[in-house]
């Protein structure tokens, strides 16, 4: 069965740990316990983030260096820009890792790819565009607290991309649930196209007045200038390397959101039920989880989670649209491929992983090619031959356990 | 094999003898009296005309559905399609344009259901294929191709017909290149890494104009070479006078008629064979098909290059009549454009899915812009419609509405195969009873 | 003659050693049981034979190949066939289909001739055809070869397994619990039709089985597993009064 890993219970073991949880006094768990299991993944994260950013770093170095004989001052622009390449890497890191861990619970809980997942994301995005505009036609945008505006946005983005996810799931899932397995893959893709042009539809026409648009601002409250982490010294000249305020927020938040999630799934009931029905729903089911409830749930959080994602990410680029939900939502199903799928660490290690590899090639390609080829276009070229490699090589993902292929 | 049913339903008794017996020939032969005359004399485009086009084009459904005698069936048919249309074509070239889309998409269902239908694996890149081959004559017969070096000159004209052949065959090496490493894939990756592969290929068209412009990029291919007319002579002989527009347009109804009808012929014949067999064997249950000695592999790659290749046949036809291409053209959009109309029709149903290609193509062309017409002049007379609402521009709404509708309710299709119909529904109910056959045999037990 | 000869088969399964050190050897047109416990490696050692799982150690041979390692469908085309425990056919298809896919290995009109409808197509096909009704009367299933699979009684769904099986031609024929769930009539009748398979057509036949008085009435050689280990080899009267079978089998309370 899929597992929501790394924590393999045996069914009965969690028979007896449910029994046990039940009476207030035997269930509690130490604090450093759950502090270990929250933590842990955490720990395994940064272990995945500074690994990422050195041997990548390390590789353009050295690819500089082979290739300094032909463009003398390849080796200085590789390292001036390294910094601000890997501050880059981390933001689209964490943007996919909170994506990807909507559609690693999900898969976890169903085995059931939701394709809507990006549109989630999206949605977000734009609920936090409306917060934005609406406060900006009111006129107290520009005083408004920058801390509580983010408060706002997430919330806001939260409570509308997990209630829509939930209410998805009602609709087009669960009527298929017992379907052959491309059933509801189908109907997954027919929820992303509508609520597309849902979004686009209610953009371009709300409010009747003055509507959004399709292209919309996403506006905000000024945020101050760029931080300056520290100046790089290269030859003569001094790169100061410098930090959005905004991208700083964005990978705040994310990990705030990150240790969140573990320690509801990792170290409460609710998360022990959410694993339960994991790794068996008929047992669970049997051991007086309410599985449908518990499939509510988890579309709830993966859905909250990727409307967060899509509100800091509209904060963070500054503008939505109702289409922007696709390429992220596969990106960051690669991510959960990567990471290996239904793996909630895994989910946030993919995601990292892929987001540094898409930040490298799309600065360091143009550069090794002097312009040739636009590294940016070739990202997304990266990230699915990425997928497809790891899909035929590894499938069970970086931290995926290896199973035995079932027949 | 395929045992007459007696009519079921009250309305199958009550349409009974349209369908069978000397009524059936009157009715058929009526209908199509009464819809030749009235398109051949008010061929003006209008909501009128466009109401009789569909009940002509359901006429040839109904030809076929219909137990006449086969030589009837046929040459009614043939000249409602080969006579009929075409003459029509010549007094309101928007329908036989129509036509010719439908029958460019036809193939392309048709393609798409051997993948997804017979073999009953996803694919979310399948216009990926269709753009190979509308690239492969797009590039090769325009001065596109001196960019890329100007030592080369484009293939003449003429080259168009071995250029089909060649995009047959382009077509069905790309399936293999892609079906290789990803077959082996569960259905669902299968899904998400084909939809990735659509989506490298546009990208690729899409920046592909640097370091050498092969593609042309977002800009696309303008100008791309038809055909010499070489029909046009002794037609004029015969005292037709038609301008190369027209000629065209006859041109590519025909040559496209002529593609579905071959595809439809490729088709049926492998789908009543050892290899459709295989196909259906994979499709319904891997493990025993492997244990009746089919190669899973290899069969699943046929499957696809098989689909691929009318594909890209059908991308330089395509090419040919657009004149123009350009990335955008083969989105993720018209992917789930033809997955629509197979779903729509009845996955591994030919009926069904010729019946889908037509109808999700009138959708598009005719259906979706004239709502957009009432709605406007509804707009005018002072209903409360928003302006900008445009039925034109909501596509994936409606398609997305109609995957889900169809999934949930109708997952067989319209025209569904008749062994296929119970199957999917049932499975639901089974599939709670004892657990899937993946699991039960995987588990060591014994 | 030695049809099947497998030697020091292990499988392990994460910590779980499903299959460990199982040799069989199987003579040419003999009646051969695999019988033990729920649990005992019985289906998984079949999944080994037929190449659904490759081995951790050992080799197979058939009929003078070395098999282990072989994809599932290159065994088949050898002409090893198998049923299923679960009964696995392909539902949406007829039954006469069902027997036509099991011909596959056997029909070798190529893609170009299929599309043309060339004249050896039509008659490789008629006389598939032929041959598969021939296969479907020899386990009586004739008058229904145009139902779905799916919608034949248990009993004729298992029958059909058989056909399919038969229609490749098999040397060597592998039957999963062929009688479970079958009443005794049915069992009676199964019984018979195995025995003719071996009798009338001259194959041989690797059996799982829980139904002891079928394994005892009909099988030269039975081998038994218990977790995974072969614990007894020997004829029906050898095996009776093997004490270690009737401890691991009989005093589990298994059905016998």
């Amino acid at each position: 069965m899929s597992p929501i890993v790394p924590m393999l219970y045996t069914v009965r073991v969690m028979a007896a740990e449910a029994k046990a949880t039940t009476s207030p006094h035997t269930g509690q768990r130490s604090v450093g316990e759950i502090a270990r299991t929250v933590l842990g993944p955490l720990l395994q994260l940064l272990l995945f983030i500074v690994g990422a950013a050195a041997s990548l770093g390390l590789l353009v170095i050295v690819l500089a260096l082979l290739l300094s004989a032909s463009t003398p001052d390849l080796l200085s622009r590789v390292v001036t820009i390294l910094p601000q390449v890997i501050i880059d890497g981390l933001v689209r890191g964490f943007l996919f890792a909170t994506i990807a861990l909507g559609y690693t619970m999900v898969y976890g809980v169903l085995e059931f790819i939701n394709f809507a997942h990006g549109e989630l994301f999206m949605v977000g995005g734009v609920v936090g565009a409306y917060v934005g505009f609406f406060l900006d036609r009111a006129g107290i945008i520009d005083g408004f607290n920058p801390f509580l505006f983010v408060v706002v946005v997430v919330a806001a983005g939260m409570t509308v991309s997990g209630l829509l996810a939930v209410t998805v799931e009602r609709i087009a899932y669960r009527p298929l649930r017992n379907a052959p397995r491309l059933v509801p893959l189908i109907s997954a893709i027919g929820v992303s196209l509508v609520l597309q042009d849902l979004a686009r539809l209610f953009m371009t026409n709300f409010p009747t007045s003055e509507p959004l648009g399709f292209n919309a601002r996403y506006n905000s409250p000024d945020y101050g200038p760029p931080l300056t982490l520290f100046e790089m010294n290269v030859g003569e000249r001094s790169v100061p390397v410098v930090l959005s305020p905004k991208a700083l927020i964005f990978i705040t938040v994310a990990t705030l959101m990150l240790i969140g999630l573990n320690y509801l799934v990792n170290a409460t009931r609710l998360g022990k039920a959410i694993r339960a029905t994991a790794q068996d729903m008929p047992t669970a089911s049997l051991m007086g989880i309410n599985v449908n409830q518990i499939i509510s749930l988890t579309f709830l959080i993966g859905g909250a989670l990727g409307g967060a994602a899509g509100a800091l990410f509209g904060l963070n680029v500054g503008a939505v649209n109702p289409y922007m939900g696709l390429i992220p939502g596969l990106k960051a199903f690669t991510a959960a491929v990567l990471g290996g799928i239904g793996n909630i660490t895994g989910a946030m290690v993919g995601g990292i992983v892929l987001g540094f590899m898409e930040a490298f090639v799309a600065s360091y390609l143009g550069l090794f090619t002097g312009g040739a080829i636009s590294g940016a276009a070739y990202a997304d070229i990266v990230a699915f031959s990425m997928l497809i490699l790891i899909l035929i090589f590894r499938p069970s993902g970086l931290l995926g356990e290896a199973t035995t292929t079932k027949v | 094999m395929a045992t007459t049913t007696p009519p079921s339903s009250a309305w199958e008794r009550l349409t009974e003898p349209l369908r069978s017996g000397p009524t059936a020939y009157g009715f058929l032969g009526l209908y199509a009296a009464v819809c030749t005359w009235l398109l051949l004399t008010n061929p003006r485009t209008s909501l009128g005309t466009d109401i009789v086009f569909v009940l002509f084009l359901l006429l040839v459904l109904f030809t076929f559905r219909s137990r006449v005698a086969r030589p009837f069936k046929i040459g009614l048919a043939a000249a409602l399609l080969g006579i009929v249309l075409p003459i029509f074509g010549t007094l309101n070239p928007f329908y036989i344009d129509v036509a010719t889309q439908a029958g460019i998409f036809v193939t392309l269902a048709l393609g798409l259901n051997v993948v997804v239908g017979f073999a009953g694996l996803l694919d979310l890149g399948y216009v990926a294929f269709f753009a190979v081959g509308a690239y492969l004559w797009g590039i090769l017969s325009t001065p596109q191709l001196t960019e890329i070096n100007p030592a080369w000159s484009p293939v003449p004209p003429i080259m168009f017909y071995p250029f089909v052949l060649l995009g047959l065959v382009a077509g069905g090496v790309f399936g293999v290149l892609l079906g290789l490493p990803v077959l082996r894939l569960r259905g669902d990756y299968l899904a998400i890494v084909t939809l990735g592969f659509g989506e490298v290929i546009r990208v690729l068209a899409n920046n592909l104009d640097k370091p050498v412009n092969i593609t042309n990029g977002s800009q696309g291919i303008r100008e791309i070479a038809r055909p010499p007319l070489i029909f046009a002579e002794p037609l004029r002989g015969l005292g037709l006078r038609f301008d190369d527009q027209q000629l065209y347009q006859q041109f590519f109804y025909f040559a496209v008629l002529l593609v579905v009808l071959l595809t439809m012929i490729v088709v049926s014949r492998l789908k009543s064979s050892r290899i459709g067999r295989a196909w259906e064997a994979i499709r319904e249950d891997e493990t025993a098909a492997i244990a009746q000695g089919i190669p899973l592999v290899r069969m699943k790659l046929l499957a696809f290059a098989v689909g691929a290749s009318f594909a890209g046949a059908m991308g330089v036809i395509f090419a040919s009549k657009q004149l123009f291409i350009n990335p955008p053209t083969f989105d993720l959009l018209r992917s789930i454009n033809i997955l629509a109309m197979v779903i729509l029709g009845g996955m591994g149903s030919i009926p069904g899915v010729v019946l889908g290609a037509v109808f999700v193509t009138l959708l598009n062309l005719q259906i979706l812009p004239r709502t957009a017409t009432v709605l406007r002049e509804a707009q005018d007379a002072g209903f409360p419609i928003p302006e900008t609402f445009d039925p034109t521009q909501y596509q994936r709404l409606l398609f997305g509405l109609l995957l889900i509708l169809m999934m949930i309710f109708r997952p067989e299709g319209i025209l569904p195969d008749e062994r296929r119909s119970e199957e999917l529904h049932e499975a639901q109910q089974a599939q709670q009873e004892e657990p899937p056959p993946e699991e039960a045999a995987a588990t060591p037990a014994g | 003659m030695t049809l099947l000869d497998a030697k020091n088969i292990t499988k392990s399964f994460g910590g779980l050693t499903a299959v460990n050190d199982v040799t069989l050897t199987v003579e040419k047109g003999r009646i051969v049981s695999v019988i033990g416990p729920n649990g005992a490696g019985k289906t998984t050692f079949f999944n080994i034979l037929t190449g659904i799982y490759k081995p951790d150690k050992g080799t197979v041979v058939f009929d003078g190949r070395p098999i282990a390692g072989s994809r599932p469908d290159q065994i088949a085309a050898l002409g090893m066939r198998r049923t299923f425990q679960n009964i696995r056919l392909f539902g949406n298809m007829t039954v006469l289909e069902n027997v036509l896919v099991g011909m596959h290995t056997h029909l070798h009109a190529p893609f170009w001739s299929i599309v043309t409808r060339a004249g050896s197509v039509r008659h490789e096909e008629a006389r598939a055809r032929e041959r598969a009704r021939e296969r479907l009367a020899y386990v009586g299933l004739d008058d229904k070869r145009d139902a779905l699979a799916k919608n034949l009684p248990y009993g004729d769904q298992r029958r059909l397994e058989i056909a399919r099986a038969l229609a490749g031609e098999p040397k060597l024929i592998l039957l999963d619990e062929p009688t479970a769930g079958m009443n005794p009539n049915e069992t009676a009748e199964a019984t018979d039709l195995i025995r003719r398979l071996r009798d009338e057509l001259g194959l041989t036949v690797v059996l799982i089985e829980h139904d002891m008085r079928l394994v005892m009435a009909i099988s030269e050689r039975i081998s038994v597993l218990d977790y995974g280990t072969k614990i007894a080899e020997g004829d029906a009267a050898t095996i009776r009064s093997n004490p270690r079978v009737v401890e691991a089998y009989l005093g589990k309370g298994a059905t016998a």
